[in-house]
This record gives C-alpha cells, structure tokens and sequence, in this order.
C-alpha cells in the first residue's frame, strides 16, 4: 500500500517539479553549494552597507568632508581592475567548456595577475591615506572605509587560493572538473560584484 | 524518531523512558548520542548564562567609567556568580562539542591530523574565550569594596578576552574548513565548508573593538557585535544540525557515508 | 559558436568599464566648492551600481543560463538592496533639508 501512494503522490510531483525549473539546457554553474555561499556573504555584506548607509544618513553632510580625502583615481583604478579580472575569468569557465585548457589556465594566471595588482593598489591607498594622517578611528567615515575595504581584500586574499584550486584543476588532464571551475569562478564574480558596490558606496555617491 | 529500522532487530518499546532505554542497551550510536546531547545541553545552558544570568551578552557599554563599571558588578551581582558558578562547574562539557567535531573530521577522508589540529586548537581557545572572562567577571563581582580603577581593569580584561581573543578561533575553522572541502567522504556539505569562511571573516569583524569605545564597530556595536553574532549563531546551529545528521548517517566505515539513515545502508532488505 | 560567445562576454566587460567611467564621471569633477548632499547623483550611481552588479551576475556569472528561481533571487537581493539604501538615504535627506 505505501510503495503505491508513494508511486501515485511522485509521479505529477516530479513532472510538476521538471516543469517549473524551466527547462531543457538550464543549470546552475558550480556547486549550487557555492552560490548559497554566494547569496549568504550578499546578505551579511548587505548588511554592513545598510549600516553605513543609516550612519551616514543620520550623520547629515558630515561623512562629505571626509569622502573629500579619498582618491577617485584610486577608486576608478581598482574597479577597472576587478572588471578586467571578471572578464578573463568568465573568459576561462568558456575556454576550459571547449576543451581549450591552456587558454583557460593563462586567463585564470591573468585573473589572478589583476587580483594582485588590485591589492597592491589597495595597500598603496591605505598607505597614501596613513601617511596623511586618515587612520581608522580619524573620523566614522574612514572608519567604514577601512572596514569595508579590508573584509572586501580579505574575500580577494582568499580568492587567490581558490584561483590556484581553479588553475590545478586545469593543469592536470585526469582532473579538469568544468564543475569546479565554474565554481571558483562564481566566488571570484562574487569579489567583482561586491566591489562595484563598496566603490559606489564610499567614493562617488554623496 | 530515525530508529524505525534498527527496531526490526530487537523490538523497541513504546513511550520515551523505555525508548531511552532501548538506545542505551542496543543502539550502537548511543556515545555518539551521548555526547551530542553533551553538546546541546552545553551550547543551551551557556546562553542562559551568558545571556539571562550574567548579562555579557549583549555586552554592556565599553564607554562607561569606572563608578559606572563598579554600579554594574553590583546590579548584576548574584547572576554573575551563580552564572559563572555554573560555567566552572561544566566548562569541561567543551570537550564533548571538540571530540564530536574531531570525530567528524576523523570520520573524513582527510588526515587525522586536521582533527587533532582542530581538537588542541579549540581547547586552546576556550581558556581565554571563556574561562578568563568568567574569573575576571568573577573577581570583580566578589570583591565589591576594591578600588573603582582595579574593578574597571576587570571588566575590561573580561570582556576583550571574551569578544577579542578572536585568532584561535580563526585557525580552527580554517583547519575545519580545508578538512571539509578535501574530504571526499561527503561527510559534511560542500555549502557547510563555504559558510566557514563566513564564520572566519566574523573572526576579522570584531577586530576593531579592540579601537572603538563607542559605535557600530565596538564590542556591542551592531557590526562588531551583533552581525557578527547572528552570523556566528546560524553557523552554530548549521553545525550542531548537520552533526545530529552525521551520526545518523554514520555507518562506522571508512568509505562515504550514506546519504539516508545508516540503518538502511547496513540492512537493506530492512 | 565560440567567437559569438567570447565577442559577447568583451561587449559585456566594455559596457560594465563604460558604466563605471560614466557613474565616475557623475560623481566626479563638477564640484568647484566642498562636497555637498545630492540625491540625483546618489539615485544614479547607486542604481547604476546595482545595475553593473546585475549584469555581472547575469552574464559572467552566467545566472542567465541558470534555473529561472535562481535568477528571481539574485534580482530580488540586488532590488532590495537598493531600495533600501536609497530610501535609508531618502529619509536621512529628508531631516537635514
């Protein structure tokens, strides 16, 4: 009697399910694993930026004098950069789908050749600020901007290693898992889509 | 609840004494049991302690001065020794929530030596996280007639041991972490690994408590303390939940463990 | 196939390093005196933000590709996100005018 209900209550149950995903040809890229990292880390961040969004609003115009301090070109420079670095890697997850593993291993190596030159202006930054006196507890403003800026760098700082996970996969012909490699690289997009904010939040909007 | 299978070997009594004791005498998992409920008895009874009783969490004002410190040991008194009475007496009670993760990691594909890395780590920890605090605190609340400047050296002792001493705890998920996305024993889901790296960024977060006496970013400030906090507590829920399925799914091998009840995997014409 | 697909992934990286030089340009430059509160600007380069964050999950992501619940998620995180931050600076706005 049970296997009977069971058969009677799956069979439209699954039809049903197979209907609503869609569609023949759609899947997540990855682990559907990493995008509940992904969606998970946009929730925690987004709180973080609704905090400061409510400090600065209830500070009235005083986050602007401090806002003045920051170097747009440093800003510009660096969202530039990640941009760029999106792009090979989006550029690898495409080679690597057509067999084309030693481009892809070259642009996952320029990917991480641009998270490199994105620190290393970020230090450049901070030490540019430092030396002229902006500290994280100088005002609230370059309180947030230090704070935002540094938990961002961390996820680009963990990035590297899931960049050299995604570059072993495609040096070795027994390894080569597509399913990795897409997955390495939504957490990378993940760094490029959460900057793109953090610049607009701290250098352009007033 | 899940013992529905094993039942078919020896018959399981009704009502929930006797199911207690038809586990103790034939369920093979009762240790693992045993210490899970170790676990969960310690995590529950710490947040009353913390939360209800001594009022550390959420932390008072880091900005107050010392007769301000002084007025707080007296109003919360009599919860802050019955309280940390309670954590001296079960502190111990650490070990069962370590053994049963490095039982986990043990469990894994990976080296036994990420487990007993993760083990001394987290043992490490729990002497300033939480034993520091609990004497500091202690101190303070037994000796009420003590200069106001000793008291206040306390309080603030207690408090950064408890939200700052945050690098050992740091290392531990990490070495979790690397052990659960190695592993190929499924032991853990790969989503778990990746919502490690939250729980080590919070690590990060409080940070800057260490700087800010007032604001978001001290250690009651909505980002230092309590993003922070809700992070941490759905990890910590994530983590006692998939341990509870851990043991459930353990069929004592050595190989991936099942997906379902480990019951149906031994006996499946169960 | 292949060349379409790489062709549209440089149209997309050359429209999102467009989108950043124009909000850059927003935000940049037409100040003489100190900084002041201005929501238009604010709106424009909050939305464009959102909208560059959109398009990276939709396209490098490849979201687009992806089950339709996967997409709806996403695009209701970034709408909420946005919403909240400018009415957030709405009423902030609101109390210093």
């Amino acid at each position: 009697m049970r296997p009977m209900s069971n058969a009677a209550m799956n069979a439209p149950g699954s039809a049903e399910a197979n209907s609503s995903l869609g569609n023949a040809g759609l899947r997540i890229p990855g682990q559907p694993d990493m995008w509940a990292f992904v969606m998970f880390e946009a929730l925690i961040f987004s709180s973080y930026f609704i905090v400061y969004m409510i400090r600065r609003a209830m500070a009235g115009d005083h986050f602007l004098p401090a806002q003045e301090h920051l170097s747009q070109g440093f800003g510009v420079a660096n969202t530039l950069i990640l941009l760029l670095s999106s792009w090979f890697m989006a550029g690898s997850v495409r080679s690597a789908r057509e067999g084309k593993y030693d481009i892809a291993l070259r642009q996952v190596l320029l990917t991480a050749a641009c998270g490199l030159l994105f620190v290393g202006l970020k230090l450049l930054e901070w030490s540019d600020k430092i030396g002229e006196g902006l500290t994280l507890s100088t005002n609230e403003f370059f309180s947030f901007y230090y704070f935002l800026t540094a938990i961002h760098v961390l996820h680009v700082l963990f990035g590297f290693v899931v960049l050299a996970v995604a570059a072993r996969e495609l040096r070795s012909p027994p390894r080569r898992s597509q399913e990795i490699v897409e997955t390495c690289a939504t957490y990378w997009h993940m760094i490029d889509f959460l900057w793109v904010i953090i610049f607009a939040l701290l250098y352009v909007m007033r | 609840m899940s013992a529905s299978i094993a039942a078919a070997v020896t018959p399981r009594p009704s009502g929930l004494p006797g199911r207690i004791a038809w586990h103790w005498r034939h369920d093979p998992k009762a240790e693992l049991w045993i210490i899970w409920y170790a676990m969960v008895f310690f995590y529950i009874l710490f947040g009353i302690v913390f939360v209800l009783l001594t009022h550390v969490i959420p932390p008072p004002q880091p900005y107050w001065d010392p007769p301000r410190v002084v007025q707080w040991f007296n109003d919360h008194h009599y919860g802050l020794l019955s309280g940390f009475g309670i954590i001296f007496l079960v502190t111990g009670l650490v070990a069962a929530c370590n053994a049963l993760i490095g039982y986990s990691i043990w469990r894994m594909s990976v080296s036994p030596a990420f487990a007993y890395s993760y083990i001394a780590i987290y043992s490490l920890s729990a002497t300033p996280g939480l034993l520091l605090t609990a004497i500091a605190l202690t101190v303070g609340a037994m000796r009420p007639e003590r200069n106001p400047d000793l008291i206040y050296w306390l309080y603030d002792m207690a408090i950064m041991c408890f939200d700052g001493t945050m690098g050992v705890f740091l290392i531990g998920t990490l070495v979790w972490m690397i052990a659960i996305l190695i592993d190929k024993n499924n032991v853990f889901p790969k989503w778990f690994g990746y919502l490690n790296i939250c729980n080590l960024i919070t690590e990060f977060v409080v940070a800057p408590a260490w700087v800010f006496k007032s604001g978001v970013f001290s250690w009651n400030g909505t980002i230092a303390f309590w993003i922070d906090t809700v992070v941490f507590a759905i990890f910590t829920v994530a983590f006692i939940t998939l341990l509870k399925r851990v043991i459930v799914r353990d069929d004592f091998g050595t190989g991936p463990l099942p997906d379902g009840d480990a019951r149906t995997a031994i006996h499946p014409e169960a | 196939m292949q060349t379409a697909g790489d062709k549209r992934l440089s149209i997309v990286w050359i429209v999102l390093s467009g989108v950043t030089l124009v909000s850059w340009w927003i935000g940049f430059d037409h100040h003489t005196g100190p900084l002041r509160l201005n929501a238009p600007i604010t709106f424009g380069v909050l939305s464009l933000a959102a909208l560059k964050s959109r398009i990276i999950i939709q396209e490098f992501m490849e979201a687009r590709r992806a089950p339709r619940l996967l997409r709806r998620i996403t695009d209701a995180w970034l709408l909420l996100l946005l919403l909240s931050l400018l009415g957030i600076y709405s009423i902030g706005m609101g109390f210093h005018l």
